[in-house]
């Protein structure tokens, strides 16, 4: 019991030690290096409090977030909820998995960043073909993962089901989505960091706000500390975002632990 | 004969592969029948047919003069694989059937309540399959099954995987539900003495392709004593009917 509890705080502290061992690693090359290509994380602080006193783009840096937030949500609502429904469709059905999963099998490869161009000249720079590349990023790994997860529903199950007089409707719902959830959720966590991959990329190439500006304005001035401060806001959010999902793995699958 | 369930004439071919030929038998209500049948000789197939998994090529189920139907009737069944639902707690697996029948949630509660009771479950009734033993989680399957008070109750070999000391636990924990619901019982087993131990009748069934080669009344008083010679003439008798296996 007491070597669990040891063990227990030694994991808690782990982490920690690793985030304070980067913040040290940080401070020592940023000094090394003069502080101009590498700012120390006082100045980046310091980078990111300015923006509150001088707007970028006639906004704060909350403001900016915000944007890109708000972008990668609809993106993410609009790719788990179509890409759940297809994954679901082609998982469980040989003949939509022969049409619209070849179909779909077609476009996969395509590295959402190769949408960009063919976005921006059909749809011009305004906030649809954002959340679009969004939706291409994040799409596959939710469809593909359900998809699959749909596959691993064990055969005894279904026929329980079957034998107790369940309808389509209810094995769907009682059997195989219980037995899809650990993979779909696998999916979202992917989905999630490609679609802030894809979000920061559109917003570089042609955006008035978001943090993808931030970072082609600091680029573009040379005021790294500036693109530091919107990268470490990205990855604030990212590991927001996966404890969020921890969380709501661990309320929807409390079996799963 | 009050005939819960009848058989009549079940064929099954796969292609030119004929397994079950033309059987035709009947359960009376309330009856714990036992099949015994060699290995291979298509029980599982036999099974299926009467849960309505697989169609017959020919011959018919009824129950209660109606043919038998998975969404108008209450069947249930044990595969001898524990197939708890990983994602159900003791209690939810049992009340499974339950919810799917659609019955009022104060008797679904009442029915678990009484099956976990049974079974000494009430401690783990919020417990999921993963924390289980093989056992404890065979014996959610069949509160699972109980809980249904079904017309039809379908076990197939469900203590295959079961040491001898668990097995007999089970056995007479399977005849303590089956005496308190009066559920009617049909029990696969390849295990003579098992069948003598629980059945009140047993069918014995051919190789393939399967008919009934015949039965046996066993007219024991319970609880059966393995090494009674009244146990012990039945099983040899019994024994004696199968020796061409």
């Amino acid at each position: 019991m007491e070597q669990y509890t040891k063990k227990k705080i030694i994991y808690q502290i782990l982490p920690l030690l690793s985030v304070s061992a980067l913040i040290l690693a940080w401070i020592i090359f940023s000094y090394s290096t003069g502080g101009i290509i590498f700012p120390a994380p006082i100045s980046v602080f310091q980078r990111v409090l300015k923006t509150f006193e001088t707007p970028i783009a006639n906004m704060t840096i909350i403001g900016h977030t915000l944007i890109s937030l708000k972008r990668v949500l609809i993106g993410l609502l609009v790719s788990c909820v179509s890409g759940i429904s297809i994954g679901i469709l082609v998982g469980s059905n040989k003949y939509l998995k022969a049409t619209i999963g070849s179909f779909l099998e077609i476009f996969r490869p395509i590295p959402p960043i190769a949408w960009i161009p063919i976005m921006i000249m059909w749809f011009g720079i305004g906030e649809l073909p954002k959340v679009l590349l969004i939706v291409l990023g994040s799409f596959f790994p939710v469809m593909l993962n359900t998809a699959s997860g749909i596959l691993l529903v064990n055969k005894i199950n279904l026929d329980v089901g079957q034998i107790f007089g369940g309808n389509k409707l209810s094995i769907l719902k009682e059997i195989i989505l219980p037995t899809a959830l650990p993979s779909i959720f696998s999916g979202i966590r992917t989905s999630v960091s490609c679609g802030w991959t894809v979000v920061l990329a559109a917003e570089m190439m042609g955006a008035q706000q978001g943090l993808g500006l931030l970072v082609m304005k600091g680029w573009g001035i040379n005021d790294m500390a500036l693109v530091l401060g919107a990268v470490i806001i990205i990855a604030i959010i990212g590991a927001l975002f996966s404890y969020l999902l921890k969380k709501a793995e661990r309320l929807l699958m409390p079996w799963n632990r | 004969m009050d005939a819960k369930v009848k058989v009549e004439h079940l064929t099954k071919k796969y292609g030119d592969l004929l397994v079950l030929d033309d059987i035709s038998f009947s359960i009376k209500k309330g009856e714990f029948l036992c099949i015994v049948g060699p290995t291979g000789c298509g029980k599982t197939t036999f099974l299926n047919l009467l849960t309505k998994i697989i169609e017959p090529t020919s011959g018919n189920i009824y129950i209660d003069g109606v043919p038998a139907n998975p969404k108008v009737h209450n069947i249930s069944s044990v595969f001898q694989e524990p197939s708890a639902f990983p994602w159900l707690t003791a209690e939810q697996n049992i009340e499974y059937g339950l919810k799917i029948k659609k019955y009022d949630p104060k008797y679904i509660k009442e029915q678990s309540a009484k099956i976990l009771a049974l079974l000494g479950l009430e401690d783990y009734k919020n417990v999921y399959p993963r924390d289980m033993s093989v056992s404890m989680e065979q014996r959610v399957v069949i509160g699972r099954a109980f809980a249904m008070n079904p017309d039809l109750l379908l076990m197939d070999e469900p203590y295959g995987q079961m040491d001898i000391k668990m097995r007999y636990y089970l056995e007479d924990e399977v005849v303590r539900l089956w005496k308190v619901t009066g559920s009617t019982v049909l029990f696969v087993t390849h295990n003579l003495e098992e069948a003598v131990y629980l059945a009140e009748r047993v069918l014995v069934l051919t190789n393939k392709p399967a008919t009934i080669k015949t039965e046996i009344q066993v007219d024991l008083e319970r609880p059966r004593k393995v090494s009674s010679p009244e146990f012990v003439e039945i099983r040899k008798e019994l024994t004696d009917m199968i020796k061409w296996w």
